[in-house]
């Protein structure tokens, strides 16, 4: 057991903080995505990306920093930002999921086309993969995207498309093969969000933000050469990208943080001694600090690569965490639980409330808890999948 | 960076588990539940050849010196095996606060005797001061205190705290055993009115803080003795599922049964971590250790219960019998959570350390 970086991590994390500490005054001191302040972040994601502090791993040809995979020195750029309170850069989908799919399995000139000005900020990504009628069960999707000529044609529905709104392309699922089963019928495609016959509506979320959309393809045409991979790959080509997702949410590395704001809702509500509400904080705590341990377990298994299934119980247990962490923060508060940002007398700007929301939907979304305890079970655990009734082979023509 | 077992540790771990499920099986288990005296003369000689009565006894007695992680592992393995082993006591605390006193002329002797498996040491605490010169008082929850060698007591509170090691020969000491629900790990209620020797005391600087010490690093191992138990149900659980068939399929293909298992996985995994964790902080004396070991403590004994629970509904009604092994892991973590300070209040310790500022 050895929590120490080594001495040639201590001299990177001197780096980092050399970095900071010369950009503390332009840099962005919180995430704030998109809407205002996105022109900013774009000229502080270009810095990033030049120091390595963004896309380290993106090879220089397409315009990334052509770092060395270390993921030490990913936590302790990680560490850094946060104990300077800096903005990471942009955390888009198009940089966590479709770069890194790209990398894999896109051709040269796509690779050159995309990688560069999606890492700068430039060109922004949604995803279309989910329908309404595939959300656990995604191979069964079918929106259609039939040749003719040299382009395809887009007609279906997809929902839960973040971004869509600030997005100039997505990158989606579409069912290519009516005929074949279903897992090998798909194929990964980009296309322009601004495409004639392509329209968005957003949907408001129970926190009453509209952070997703729907997408509706009507005859959208789409380039032949803007298949990544081949015809019927999809599947495999999505699936890559959705591992990656997976380990993103329920990642460890805020709760700790989250502990800390909560101990301190406690005391300025005068609660702290009540004895019921501080076994409730213990218990959290013991979760927290396990979740905490957990991640340097499995960071530890991953710089030895060595599988250990209990990696797979990470997004199941951290969004529930952050989840319960904020139910306590609201019982903390008594009646002022009830109040929501913009009211007078809510504590931190009724975030506390928006993310107990949004936490059940982290808890449902990127694979619901469910199907997570299925993989547990099938892939960690050796048990059986549900025996399926013969499969029928989905098609367009059932509408969506 | 290396979160977790050494090679060696690893090693000490695989091989203390063949040990054990050769050496140490169930009906051996069963035959030492269903005796008189929940005894078992030959398996204290055997677990010190494994060195695990010697594992935190320091090197110069016969021991190996080893720190609280190692016993962490041993301690899971004895709960893995449901072995008839006061561990926690025996092998932790008892060796801790012995080696806490250099100059006492019992140390050495008691040491030895415990790496060597040829004494069993029964860590009371809680008794009042001594006064005049007299040990006198009753403490319920001796562990194996009806077979015990010796009795290693610690008496007063606070600063006025002191400890004392009690041959079982001495006059004065009378035992009674009780009656529990895990019948692997006995204990006795002991009533002390002994006039005490010189001999008998432990000169040991700040034996509150010693003691506190010894009973985290006691915490610790029962916290791991019950992860011995839920991750050792769970397996069993898994295997049965496996193996059952009802509606003409496998019982572990019904979603109900593997999600019971993946939840129980999901909750058992991250204990390991935080024990893992807080046996290093022990062994590093960092500053968190004490509210680690209360955490780990009160959180991994609550999973604990609640994995061996659900384990034994996997085994539907053949898991409720008392044929079926799986009842020993449920009163096993049963111990594990009571003893040293239940759930609550060890998060009320944790609270005080953590919120004090």
């Amino acid at each position: 057991m050895d929590l120490n970086y080594g001495p040639e991590y201590q001299q990177f994390r001197q780096e980092v903080r050399a970095f900071l500490d010369a950009h503390k005054d332009t840099a962005p001191n919180v995430l704030v995505g998109f809407g205002e302040g996105a022109l900013s972040m774009r000229s502080w994601q270009k810095t990033l990306v030049e120091h390595g502090y963004a896309c380290r791993t993106v090879p220089r040809e397409y315009g990334g920093f052509g770092a060395r995979p270390d993921l030490l020195k990913n936590i302790i750029i990680d560490e850094e930002f946060r104990r300077a309170g800096i903005s990471r850069g942009m955390t888009n989908q198009g940089i966590s999921m479709f770069v890194p799919t790209l990398l894999q399995y896109g051709t040269e000139e796509q690779k050159r086309r995309y990688i560069g000005p999606t890492i700068r900020g430039e060109l922004i990504w949604c995803q279309g993969y989910s329908e309404p009628g595939a959300g656990s069960d995604l191979a069964s999707l079918r929106t259609s995207a039939i040749l003719d000529g040299d382009e395809f044609v887009l007609n279906g529905h997809k929902i839960w498309t973040s971004t869509a709104r600030e997005a100039q392309m997505m990158f989606a699922l579409v069912r290519t093969e009516p005929d074949a089963p279903k897992h090998k019928g798909i194929s990964y495609m980009v296309l322009d969000v601004k495409s004639p016959g392509l329209t968005i509506r957003p949907l408001v979320m129970m926190t009453g933000h509209a952070g997703f959309n729907e997408v509706f393809f009507d005859n959208v045409r789409v380039p032949r050469e803007n298949l990544i991979g081949q015809r019927g790959q999809g599947w495999e080509v999505g699936k890559a990208t959705l591992i990656h997702e997976r380990n993103m949410l329920g990642a460890a590395d805020h709760t700790e943080d989250t502990l800390g704001r909560l101990i301190e809702v406690m005391r300025d509500y005068g609660v702290i001694d009540d004895p019921v509400l501080r076994d409730r904080l213990m218990k959290l705590a013991a979760r927290v600090h396990a979740m905490r341990c957990h991640s340097l377990r499995m960071l530890t298994d991953r710089l030895k690569k060595r599988p250990d299934a209990a990696a797979l119980i990470t997004k199941l247990n951290g969004c529930q965490l952050n989840h319960d962490l904020c139910k306590l923060a609201i019982d903390a508060m008594q009646q002022d639980g009830i109040l929501r940002r913009g009211s007078q007398y809510v504590r931190d700007e009724g975030s506390w409330q928006n993310e107990y929301m949004f936490q059940l939907g982290l808890i449902i979304g990127g694979g619901t808890a469910q199907i997570q305890k299925n993989i547990i079970s099938e892939i960690g655990l050796g048990m059986p999948r549900e025996p399926r009734p013969a499969a029928a082979t989905p098609t367009a023509s059932r509408g969506a | 960076m290396d979160f977790g077992l050494s090679q060696d540790q690893s090693m000490f771990q695989q091989s203390l588990r063949g040990y054990l499920a050769e050496r140490v099986p169930m009906q051996r288990v069963r035959s030492v539940m269903e005796s008189a005296s929940g005894h078992d003369g030959a398996l204290l000689g055997q677990l010190a050849e494994q060195g695990v009565t010697g594992i935190l006894v320091p090197a110069g007695f016969g021991g190996s010196g080893l720190g609280l992680l190692d016993a962490a592992i041993a301690a899971e393995e004895l709960g893995r095996a449901a072995t008839p082993f006061s561990f926690h006591s025996a092998a932790v605390m008892a060796p801790l606060l012995l080696a806490a006193a250099p100059d006492s002329a019992l140390r050495g002797e008691w040491l030895e005797r415990i790496a060597a498996g040829r004494a069993l040491v029964s860590v009371v605490t809680g008794l009042p001061a001594v006064e005049g010169g007299k040990l006198r008082g009753v403490q319920r929850f001796s562990p194996d205190g009806a077979v015990a060698d010796a009795y290693l007591v610690a008496a007063g509170s606070g600063a006025a705290t002191q400890l004392y090691l009690l041959p079982r020969s001495c006059s004065g000491i009378d035992v009674t055993p009780l009656s529990t629900v895990d019948a692997t790990r006995r204990v006795a209620e002991v009533k002390f009115d002994v006039a005490l020797d010189a001999s008998m005391k432990l000169d040991v600087a700040d034996a509150a803080s010693v003691l506190d010490r010894a009973l985290d690093a006691g915490r610790v191992a029962l916290a791991a003795d019950a992860l011995g138990a839920a991750e050792r149900s769970l397996e069993m659980a898994i295997q049965y599922a496996l193996t059952r068939e009802q509606f003409g399929r496998l019982i572990g293909s019904f979603q109900a049964v593997k999600h019971m298992c993946a939840e129980v996985f999901a909750e058992v995994e991250p204990v390991r971590s935080l024990l893992w964790y807080a046996a290093f902080a022990w062994d590093e004396k960092r500053d968190d250790a004490a509210a680690m070991a209360a955490l780990v403590k009160s959180h991994g004994t609550e999973v604990a219960t609640e994995a061996t629970t659900t384990c034994i509904q996997v085994y539907g009604g053949m898991g409720f019998t008392y044929e079926c092994d799986m009842q020993i892991w449920f009163k096993r973590a049963g111990y594990d959570r009571q003893m040293l300070g239940g759930p609550t209040a060890l998060r009320e310790r944790a609270a005080e350390l953590v919120l004090r500022t």
